[in-house]
């Protein structure tokens, strides 16, 4: 019980946010479920991923690759462009928290603690960054290859 | 037929510019604009697109030159749009039909436009920021304050473009009077926790756009544009820790805290 609720909760709470935010950048139909199941998985990949790496700029990382690789599989799919279930999905991710905190302590003249916490949110999103740009990089090349080969014959 | 250059270029400069309007990367607007001049049986043509410039060039089969420049406005992000133009572009490139029947279409497209209403966008505001003052940590309570912040960025992000404000100034304006929202929400005992509520209503504010969309043009071999991008996102980064700074500022010098 204890377990749903540290897992469960917080994935559905990123799914109804990837649904409100669909809303906002305009996401119809179908889209609109694939952008906030990968919201929710990807924070799934989060929690779960805390026990064994322990470290969060590592879970973002994870994170961001598999909820990269669930919109590239889900635009060839539907052949539309990746950005439009890429970029929502990726939300929850992306540290918000970070810049609020960050402020917070330059507002209160804590520079050691305004430094670490502006670190640590460049740090998640280099992660992110590098996340996405990790498995993109990927199917690019893939894609390049599967190219080359059908070209010949066509 | 000979073929009309003129209508080919500023069908290609068209397509080209309403793909990056509703936030196509890059690399998607050239590739697009190549394959439509190609798809015309156009192999002299150039395309090149910087964030906020596209520009195409083609040699007629005579040898004339021809260059559109497009100059790109501030734009935001609009996937149904993007979406539907994507479509629209593969469908010209297989078929190739006459220029003006295209044009027509592209015009027909533009004229589908489907955009929600001011209410369901808002809507679509209250969850998605309720939902993520509850993610952050928040209760119930929080989640109603967190949604009403978000309904006030909402409402603030709409007016600001329609008087056309540069996108730094909205972020400031939006992320100041959400955060003085959430402090009078908790003030007046609505609201348990102001970061939480804060943070999720800046959700709809961060700059996670930018960012995806850089690394993917960076990735692309876009420096220029992906180095752009960067920047603006660092930017509203900054823009959101100082709208909302100025409001907390503002609000404790007032309430004497």
């Amino acid at each position: 019980m204890e377990m749903l609720q540290e897992l469960a909760l917080p994935c559905l709470y990123a799914f109804a946010a990837g649904i409100g935010f669909s809303v906002v950048f305009n996401v119809r139909g179908v889209g609109m479920l694939i952008c906030a199941c990968g919201g929710g998985l990807g924070w799934l990949c989060y929690l779960l991923s805390a026990p064994v790496v322990q470290s969060d700029i590592m879970q973002s990382f994870l994170a961001a690759m598999l909820i990269s690789a669930w919109s590239e599989i889900m635009a060839r799919l539907r052949k539309c462009p990746v950005t439009s279930y890429l970029v929502i999905a990726l939300f929850p991710l992306v540290p918000g928290g970070g810049i609020y905190y960050s402020m917070r302590y330059a507002m209160n003249g804590d520079v050691q603690g305004f430094m670490n916490e502006l670190m640590h949110t460049l740090g998640l999103a280099g992660a992110l960054a590098v996340g996405v740009l990790l498995v993109s990089s990927l199917v690019r090349v893939v894609n390049a290859r599967r190219q080359e080969r059908q070209r010949p014959t066509s | 037929m000979e073929l009309d250059y003129d209508k080919l270029l500023c069908l290609t400069a068209e397509i080209g510019y309403q793909l990056m309007e509703s936030g196509a990367e890059i690399y998607r607007v050239e590739e697009s604009m190549n394959r439509l001049l190609e798809a015309y049986g156009v192999t002299t043509g150039e395309v090149f697109a910087i964030p906020n410039c596209i520009i195409a060039s083609l040699t007629t089969a005579t040898g004339h030159a021809l260059t559109q420049i497009r100059r790109m406005k501030a734009h935001g992000t609009d996937v149904d749009q993007l979406e539907r133009y994507n479509d629209l572009c593969r469908r010209l490139c297989r078929e190739a039909p006459p220029i003006e029947q295209a044009l027509a279409l592209v015009a027909e497209t533009a004229r589908q436009r489907r955009q929600w209403s001011l209410p369901t966008q808002l809507a679509g505001y209250f969850l998605g920021c309720g939902a993520f003052a509850l993610f952050f940590g928040g209760n119930g309570r929080d989640m109603l304050c967190g949604g009403l912040c978000g309904v006030v960025i909402g409402l603030c992000m709409y007016f600001t473009a329609h008087w056309g404000a540069n996108p730094f100034f909205r972020t400031i304006a939006a992320s100041a009077v959400s955060a003085l929202c959430a402090e009078i929400l908790t003030a007046v005992g609505l609201g348990a926790h102001l970061d939480q509520i804060i943070i999720g209503a800046l959700m709809a504010l961060v700059p996670g756009i930018a960012l995806t969309n850089a690394m993917r043009d960076v990735m692309a071999g876009d420096m220029v544009s992906g180095i752009s991008k960067v920047a603006e996102a660092l930017l509203i980064g900054g823009a959101i820790a100082l709208g909302t700074a100025l409001s907390l500022g503002m609000f404790h010098m007032l309430a004497g805290g």
